[in-house]
């Protein structure tokens, strides 16, 4: 695969918004939480937009490979089969882990910038790529936590990741503020790190700040220092999709219109 | 916005007259068609109603009660429903009365014209024995009786007179999600799947004021399911039922 | 990089990882070297996506509760962690039976319509 092709702007579809998702005028892709839908059973509006020719991209939330354990093959299974019901061509899930121990996080949690972690990572993410029909994008985190003893910076780690496995890129620019905000991360460094080639597309969501932490909820409105990233973002490569997500307290139709729009001026200012 | 209507002297809201037209479901349903049209709730496509965000509150009683009810995603059906039932509705209902508009409807019994015979026979028999017509008047008084009455008075029909769906708010109050105007499904107007509008009970839509039995009721027997068969999934995911959110300010 | 490597990483990283879980999840002790503030932070950050979507899940729980409900599930929560590859459903469902048997909730119940009805 010489490269993505060229997505647009788009949403994260859900059940909850779907005549919504439908009916905005701008959207170019959407993207489905793949655990939540089950094959031979797709719902009605995700068939619907596909019949008009959205693409349709499976996001994972629990391959857990940055995980201790092997990655589990039945899940990468389940998101490979969600790949092809929606005939997509990509997937993605989070360089994090989410079980260990015996128990589950319910989260995306930060694994440590360490080489151990980064060896299984690679080996996790190698075994998934053999397993899965189309190409694997992975993506940055918001971490509320910093790991100790971290060798690598966040970029340098995620370089090292797509140099290893030749693995895409999907940068959530609302993570990558979070992470500033909360652990001290550098966006500008972070850009400068990573194999920008390698950029499937962006993330942009909305979250709040809460005493000194930020907290990327995806159920509040995206900041404008969110889009600035995405303009930092912007100015070093043209990406080839940015899609907004929002998961709860669902605003109007018209306000996630407005999201969709802001976005769309921060990438063509740049377009020229 | 919706505007309340003039017909003649009598103001009514929409809702008033979705419950002269077709009683508390009916007017339930404009409740509903008046949040839909103000952004101020939205329907999925599993029918799953949930408010919108920040978008404001309801503007009647009713409207107020529906939406305090949808801390959580409910099914449209059983929005109307419960809107129907509830004592905001009876309130409605209480002031309509007072204006004369509906009253105590009595059911019309189904050997009302018995009465009516024997009475016309007394009443012949009346002819040789006056004092028959005592039992006459009777008679036929019990058969005016057992005709039964519609609950929309003359004044509520008069009040509905003239009274045409202008917006689509008031095109829900006078035909229902489920009705047709023009070749159109109602439901259409809000871009609500018939699936969707189909979770109405259907007894709020039939009954006019002109089948004699006047508007009909829901009663706890026309529910629909409470889960619709995509509604109630939790997502088996680690981060079950949502995305990759984080989980809010810890509070 | 050879497989006994990888298999090493593997557990060394299995136990870190445990161990801050174990300290986010389930009361465990702090682990060396991470900051007791953003632990704290992040452990109610879990436990309220956690409440939420077992609130989400189970209307009618949380409804019969009322004010009681959040005290009760992060009781519940610290009590009885996540176990890896349950269902959040069953989250859901093992938090009403733990009320049921402390006696905060009634017997057995129709979820939605008495959520709904009992308004």
């Amino acid at each position: 695969m010489a490269g993505i092709e060229d997505l647009g702007v788009g949403i994260g579809w859900r059940p909850e918004i779907d005549l919504t998702v439908e009916r905005l005028p701008g959207v170019d892709f959407v993207e489905v939480v793949a655990e939540n839908l089950h094959i031979g059973h797709l719902p009605e509006s995700v068939a619907l937009l596909l019949e008009r020719g959205v693409p349709v991209l499976p996001h994972a939330v629990s391959l857990s490979l940055g995980g201790a354990d092997e990655v589990d093959l039945h899940r990468v299974e389940h998101l490979g089969a969600v790949a092809e019901a929606v005939g997509a061509p990509m997937v993605s899930d989070h360089v994090c882990f989410v079980r260990a121990g015996g128990l589950d996080s319910g989260h995306l949690m930060p694994v440590p910038r360490t080489r151990d972690a980064l060896d299984v990572l690679v080996a996790n993410v190698k075994l998934a790529q053999a397993n899965l029909p189309v190409p694997l994008a992975l993506e940055n985190v918001a971490a509320l936590l910093e790991w100790p003893d971290g060798e690598l910076s966040e970029g340098q780690f995620l370089a090292e990741l797509v140099e290893r496995t030749d693995c895409w890129l999907l940068v959530d620019v609302a993570n990558l503020y979070a992470n500033a905000r909360n652990i001290g991360t550098d966006p500008e460094r972070f850009l400068d790190e990573i194999p920008l080639e390698r950029l499937a597309y962006v993330h942009v969501a909305g979250g709040e700040q809460h005493g000194d932490i930020y907290h990327d909820t995806h159920a509040h409105a995206v900041l404008p220092e969110v889009l600035e990233v995405l303009d930092e973002l912007c100015s070093r490569v043209s990406p080839p999709g940015v899609l907004l997500e929002r998961d709860d307290n669902y605003p109007s139709d018209a306000e996630i219109e407005a999201e969709l729009a802001a976005i769309r001026a921060v990438v063509d200012k740049h377009r020229g | 916005m919706v505007t309340p209507t003039t017909s003649r002297a009598t103001v009514l809201s929409p809702e008033e007259i979705g419950f002269l037209t077709a009683g508390p479901g009916r007017a339930a349903e404009t409740a509903l068609a008046r949040l839909l049209d103000a952004g101020v709730v939205r329907v999925a496509r599993d029918g799953r109603v949930s408010p919108v965000h920040q978008s404001g509150g309801g503007v009647t009683v009713v409207e107020t009660r529906m939406l305090g009810r949808l801390t959580k995603p409910v099914q449209f059906g059983q929005v109307v429903q419960a809107s129907a039932n509830s004592l905001e509705m009876r309130v409605l209902q209480q002031g309509l009365r007072e204006r004369k508009l509906i009253r105590n409807p009595r059911p019309r019994m189904r050997l009302w014209w018995i009465f009516l015979v024997i009475g016309s026979f007394l009443g012949l028999a009346a002819l040789t024995e006056p004092t028959l017509l005592v039992g006459t008047a009777a008679l036929f008084g019990a058969s005016w009786w057992s005709f039964g009455a519609r609950p929309v008075t003359r004044a509520g029909r008069a009040a509905l007179e003239g009274v045409t769906g202008d917006d689509r708010v008031l095109t829900v109050a006078l035909h229902g999600f489920r009705g047709r105007v023009g070749g159109r499904n109602v439901g259409d107007l809000f871009e609500l799947p018939q699936s969707v509008v189909n979770t109405v009970p259907r007894k709020n839509r039939k009954r006019t004021d002109n089948d004699g039995a006047g508007y009909g009721s829901c009663g706890s027997g026309c529910g629909s399911s409470s889960c619709g068969s995509s509604g109630c999934s939790s997502g088996s995911s680690s981060c079950g039922g949502g995305g990759c959110g984080g989980g809010g300010g810890g509070d | 990089m050879n497989e006994n490597e990888v298999l090493a990483a593997r557990e060394r990283l299995a136990a870190r990882q445990a161990e801050l879980l174990n300290a986010l999840l389930a009361n465990g002790p702090a682990p060396a070297g991470f900051d007791e503030q953003r632990l704290a932070v992040e452990r109610r950050a879990l436990l309220s996506k956690r409440r939420g979507i077992v609130r989400m899940l189970g209307p009618a729980v949380a409804d019969e509760l009322g004010e009681r409900f959040r005290p009760l599930f992060d009781a519940y929560a610290v009590e009885h962690p996540r176990r890896a590859g349950s269902r959040a459903r069953e989250d859901a469902a093992s938090f009403a039976e733990w009320c049921r048997a402390a006696g905060e909730l009634s017997a057995k119940r129709k979820a939605r319509w008495k959520f709904w009805q009992s308004n």
